[in-house]
């Protein structure tokens, strides 16, 4: 099991995958904030004062730890956060289920129209958080431009 | 380590996030001021709600105005939601299906001809969705002077108990 862990060519794998997809997603939350702040609002999860700052700010944490993720620079710390966001956005997107809220995730094209159901893209945070699991405790530190003295092996 | 690289790039993040709005074209208030959904505290305004956009009323509003039968109801949503559960007496304009060509004069059959200055209060599923807000600006944009938004829409009123029109053509 660990060395499937370990393995420097699914580690990649792992990198390029989720943090591609949150390079992807945070494109469009950075440059329309108004309509990302729409989004974060229907999940009714987060205190009106904070939906702005929020909008502002998650797309870029998004955009920094998908690009630290794939160079491979402050790794760890991307990596736990772009689980913490998956963990998060799973939550959210269940409880959104459970309320019978319909909404469009907000997860790429900040509310447009709901093309994308919350079930699929809770399945795709889901397997998405996988991945980030595996990267998070990969020892691997191939092709990565900042090394990390901390990680035995 | 790890918690010290986090903290770090979110320091990034918020730098890059705050400072970027000062100078974005798409910049928000930093402070939203979003009335919490369902705090029976007003209409509900959506984030992307603009300045010289038609009136948000709340559903007690509705309410009356649907009692006083003054008003032009207008559901927005497609015609299959409209049939299984609508405002009663509601007029269809399915936002996404509009014609192009002669747009006006659609609009102004749908609603049957009524004057420029009738109260029409438009309304889609609820808080998610922004065919109101779109329909109501159109409305707007043909000189009609009374366009109202009913944000909470469909769910707001049913959840409110208020009596729901059901077609026999749902489902089919």
């Amino acid at each position: 099991m660990r060395a499937v862990i370990d393995n420097d060519y699914l580690t990649m794998l792992s990198r390029l995958v989720v943090g591609g997809m949150f390079i992807y997603a945070s494109f469009y939350k950075i440059i329309e904030p108004a309509s990302f702040a729409k989004s974060i609002w229907y999940y009714h999860m987060v205190p009106g004062s904070l939906i702005n700052l929020m909008a502002l700010i998650l797309p870029w944490l998004e955009f920094l730890c998908g690009i630290g993720l794939i160079v491979g620079v402050l790794y760890r710390g991307a990596a736990l956060w772009l689980n913490a966001l998956l963990v998060i956005f799973i939550v959210a997107l269940a409880s959104t289920i459970v309320r019978g809220i319909d909404i469009d995730c907000g997860c790429f094209k900040a509310a447009e129209s709901a093309t994308d159901s919350a079930w699929s893209s809770l399945i795709r945070n889901i397997v998405l958080l996988v991945l980030g699991v595996q990267m998070l405790l990969s020892r691997s530190q191939r092709w990565q431009l900042m090394k990390d003295r901390t990680v035995p092996g | 380590m790890m918690i010290k690289q986090a903290l770090l790039l979110l320091a990034l993040a918020v730098i890059l996030g705050l400072g970027v709005n000062l100078v974005s074209p798409n910049a928000v208030d930093y402070i939203g001021k979003y009335r919490d959904i369902s705090s029976g505290d007003g209409p509900i305004v959506p984030p992307t709600a603009m300045e010289g956009d038609p009136a948000f009323i709340d559903v007690n509003v509705a309410q009356m105005e649907h009692a006083a039968g003054q008003a032009i109801f207008v559901d927005a949503r497609e015609e299959y939601e409209f049939h299984c559960g609508t405002i009663p007496g509601s007029v269809n304009l399915p936002f996404e299906y509009l014609p192009d060509e002669n747009f006006a004069g659609y609009i102004d059959s749908a609603l049957g001809y009524p004057d420029k200055d009738t109260p029409i209060i438009v309304f889609c599923s609820g808080e998610e969705c922004d065919l109101s807000l779109h329909l109501a600006r159109n409305l707007q944009d043909l000189g009609y002077t009374n366009p109202a938004i009913f944000f909470g829409g469909a769910r707001e009123w049913q959840n409110m108990g208020f009596e729901m029109e059901v077609s026999p053509e749902c489902g089919q």
